[in-house]
């Protein structure tokens, strides 16, 4: 395959030319309830030319069958010759490197049976299906994937990676009337089958606490001093703050860079924002990026000042700053555009009794069912709360939505925890058509002034 | 057909689905032509019953034939044992999905087409930052099973998407437009005109009024009650026991004013073809008749465990078994026309997007959300945008007290058909200054 890449590279017409090719084989077994809703296997192969012609524009082509990737380089070059731009797309420099990256698995999840792996979440399933009879239903899953990425450019470089994901996902559909409240629990990384096993408390704190929401009271709408753990806080950084740092939202606006300029106060002393792609394990974690850049740590806030921001090659060239790793694409059906990989808010100072001790009437906010930002707002929805009253700690209460604007809110953090955690959890971050991409989010307990929360009067 | 011929020998039913896709897309970033992107792909799904298991694999390496049949045997060793039955052949419905006049649009046609959106945007909004977006396809589906049932069409799907920003200091306005079809329409300027108009009214900002006040849902908006809906009314929901709506058929639910219809046989939608994706026909199901619960919508497998019809919702990817999902979602017009509506607003809002459409637990009809889009309506007036307030609620309490629905619908998001509803009365959480 190498001297047919090779060869194809070899035969363009473009400026810049690259082929990336991917290989994933993938299992799922789902229960929904009692029922077994698929364990199967699936199999995906294909590939992607992208092609630059700097005075057009990008060219695309993506294909399932590899034969004739010399054709499909000439394709992607026709594309490429599609636009007219006066001013010319540039690349900022990376460099040239040869390289092959095994996934190393402590228990390689490829050598187990589909009958363990249905075994496995078919226990968990069973955990939420005993917890309660409150409990009518239930969403359970393990899945992996193991891709096999080849990445080679018209520069010489050329990358394989291999990588590896597993993951569990287990949720609780409890019911008393109309009431129905739902909790989950979830476990993923790059790591093997040993990762996801031995997590039967995960089951049965989700199953516990879908029963403990159906005694929950809807929050009375309003603003409140709140309290997000680590899960949520990770949430909240990702949605709020990330997408904003990510280059291709400002590089070709000027609006936008004025209001991302480096050097502007985003938060108090002591906010510290980064974004890392090259730690162990991490869904968001590879050595290269879908450029061919090498990932590593980016500062985004340091000490509240911004001082960096997510880019590819393009936007980096374009603001004349550097690339940082973080081009990356769902899958060989897509272009690599700019994303987070692993984003974090650093570890602070603040002990968790400390942080809640002065709050008369709050909302401490635990869990993600999800987030979305539409640049300056953003809205997230906390798994499940309690109120705070007089410095404690009061009932639970749910259907907590966040919502407010970046800027006042990323001010209004007051306090950030000694309690850092990386949250291994599933699921995936959604940018265009390209989702879901696994990404890690990482936080302490943080404390946020008057944030608004919707609800019942 | 040689998988065909495996199938028959070693299963007691099978289907398989045969995809194959093209498209070429053309991108505008920024107001200017950046990239065009050809895509081909190709796969086979595969969905077997081996005594009386279910089992599925799929890929879209074509020439793997043998894994496929074998991954499938193997899903099926441990599948559960679901009554279902892949259908034989019966009449399917007429509808429109393909036209040469997309599949022979040129690229240079796209770009000309592109411009012309990125050019009356910007007369509107010189500043606006305009992304544009259109893909033109064919897709190609053919299933086949063991009863010799062979359900074949094809359609090409053309979709342009639109995504305008405007930023001023550090208010950031962002509105999109989505309009898919897969019969030439000559009026393709439709839902950036519609686009246009949002942003003329958005140029003023207004301070939002808190509390419980007279809520108008645009169509876009309106999804913001439609998505726990059309989760309630899903079969799998009902058939797992976590839809509200489950053990009330026949029952009055929700306001005379209300009728909600699936209906997959509207010509050039994209929620239309004549079979869904188990090819059983598509049709036109009622769900909710002047408020009261007729139907829920099912594919072959939730069908089969809750012992009814399949109602030619099946749905799928290539890669995962079909579910029940909606075909094309319709809220049926009212009898209001919208100018009477908006004249009966004394102080009101007027909500044309959310942020956060589907997050939190929507499957018990709650829902809390920042309002991304929203007007204040004063004497009759739009006024002008409001910003930072969010709406909560519930559409099982909501949906039964509605004050007026509009005769005007728009198609939106695709495949959802939706007029303006009014509620006469939500709470509104607002952030002062």
């Amino acid at each position: 395959m190498q001297e047919k890449i090779l060869a194809a590279l070899k035969s363009s017409k473009a400026d810049y030319t690259e082929i990336r090719l991917e290989e994933r084989e993938s299992t799922t077994v789902a229960y929904r309830g009692k029922n077994l809703e698929t364990a199967s296997a699936v199999i995906d192969a294909g590939g992607i030319v992208r092609c630059l012609c700097k005075d057009g524009g990008w060219g695309i082509a993506t294909f399932n069958d590899r034969d004739n990737l010399i054709a499909k380089v000439e394709q992607a070059y026709q594309c490429a010759q599609v636009a007219h731009n006066d001013e010319p797309i540039e690349l900022a420099p990376v460099p040239v490197r040869e390289e092959r990256i095994a996934a190393s698995l402590q228990r390689d999840f490829r050598d187990i049976s589909l009958a363990d792996k249905k075994a496995l979440i078919e226990g968990y399933n069973q955990i939420l299906l005993k917890h309660s009879d409150k409990i009518i239903s239930t969403s359970s899953a393990y899945s992996d994937s193991f891709s096999r990425i080849t990445f080679a450019n018209s520069e010489g470089t050329f990358i394989e990676e291999e990588r590896p994901m597993v993951a569990v996902f287990t949720s609780a559909i409890a019911r008393d009337g109309d009431n129905v409240q739902t909790a989950y629990e979830t476990r993923s990384g790059q790591f093997g089958f040993e990762f996801v096993m031995g997590q039967e408390d995960k089951a049965r704190t989700a199953a516990q606490r879908a029963v403990d929401l159906l005694r929950a009271e809807s929050v009375v709408g309003g603003q409140y001093p709140v309290i997000v753990n680590q899960e949520l806080a990770g949430v909240f950084i990702h949605e709020a703050f990330g997408h904003l740092s990510e280059a291709d939202f400002v590089y070709e606006n000027p609006k936008a860079r004025e209001m991302m300029v480096l050097g502007r106060r985003f938060g108090q002393d002591i906010l510290n924002v980064y974004d890392d792609g090259a730690l162990p394990g991490l869904r968001g974690t590879h050595k290269y990026d879908d450029e061919g850049m090498p990932t590593g740590r980016a500062y985004l806030i340091k000490n509240g000042i911004l001082v960096g921001r997510l880019h590819s090659r393009q936007t980096a060239a374009k603001m004349g700053e550097q690339p940082t790793g973080n081009a990356r694409a769902i899958s060989y059906r897509f272009p690599p555009i700019v994303r987070m990989t692993n984003t974090a808010i650093e570890q602070g100072t603040t002990c968790f009794e400390d942080m809640i001790k002065d709050i008369k009437l709050g909302v401490y906010a635990c869990g993600a069912y999800g987030g979305q930002t539409e640049l300056e707002n953003f809205s997230f929805s906390s798994a499940y709360a309690y109120m705070i009253r007089d410095g404690k700690i009061a009932e639970m209460v749910k259907d907590v939505i966040l919502a407010g604007n970046l800027f006042t809110t990323l001010l209004n953090i007051d306090a950030i925890g000694d309690d850092f955690q990386w949250m291994h959890r599933g699921g995936g971050c959604g940018k265009g058509a390209q989702y879901p991409l696994p990404v890690t989010f990482g936080a302490p307990h943080i404390r946020i002034q008057n944030v608004v929360i919707g609800g019942k009067k | 057909m040689d998988i065909l011929k495996q199938l028959q020998q070693r299963t007691d039913q099978f289907e398989v689905v045969h995809v194959r896709n093209e498209s070429t897309q053309v991108r505008f970033e920024s107001n200017r032509l950046k990239t065009s992107q050809v895509e081909e792909t190709k796969g086979i799904a595969v969905r077997v019953v081996k005594q009386g298991r279910l089992g599925f694999a799929a890929s879209s390496d074509a020439s793997a034939t043998d894994q496929l049949v074998k991954n499938a045997i193997e899903s099926a060793m441990y599948g559960d044992q679901v009554p279902i039955t892949f259908p034989a052949a019966q009449s399917a419905p007429t509808v429109k999905t393909f036209d040469p006049m997309i599949t022979d649009l040129p690229i240079p046609r796209l770009v000309e087409i592109g411009k012309e959106i990125v050019d009356y945007i910007l007369q509107i909004e010189p500043e606006a930052r305009v992304d544009v977006s259109l893909k033109r396809g064919i897709q190609q589906v053919a299933l086949h099973n063991q009863t010799g049932n062979e359900a074949a069409y094809h359609s090409s799907p053309l979709s342009i998407s639109v995504l305008v920003n405007k930023i001023q200091g550090d208010d950031v306005l962002l509105i999109s437009d989505f309009t898919g079809t897969t019969v030439w329409q000559e009026d393709y300027m439709a839902g950036t005109r519609r686009l246009g108009e949002k942003l003329k009214l958005a140029r003023r900002l207004v301070a939002a009024t808190s509390g419980n006040l007279p809520v108008l849902f645009a169509p876009d908006g309106l999804l913001m009650l439609g998505l726990p809906l059309q989760q309630g009314l899903n079969g799998k929901s009902v058939f797992t026991g976590i839809s509200p709506m489950k053990g009330k058929l026949g029952e009055k639910l929700f306001s005379d004013k209300l009728t909600v219809i699936d209906d997959g046989t509207i010509d050039g939608k994209f929620g239309s073809a004549p079979y869904d994706d188990e090819g059983v026909p598509h049709r036109r199901t009622a769900l909710i008749e002047r408020g009261v619960l007729k139907n829920f919508i099912y594919d072959l497998k939730t069908a089969a465990q809750s012992g009814v019809a399949s109602t030619g919702n099946g749905s799928r990817t290539l890669f995962a078994p079909p579910n029940p999902a909606p075909t094309n979602f319709i809220v049926g017009a009212g009898d209001t026309p919208l100018a009477d509506i908006l004249a009966g607003i004394d102080t009101g809002l007027l909500v044309e997007d959310v942020l956060g459409l589907g997050q939190g637990n929507i499957i018990s009809g709650a829902f809390s959300n920042p309002l991304s889009l929203a007007f204040k309506i004063e004497k009759g007036e739009i006024v002008g945008r409001v910003k930072n307030a969010s709406l909560a609620g519930n559409i099982y309490d909501l949906l039964k007290n509605i004050a007026a629905i509009s005769r005007e619908t728009e198609w939106v998001y695709s495949n959802l058909n939706l007029p303006y509803l009014l509620l006469p009365e939500m709470n509104v959480v607002a952030k002062a200054g």
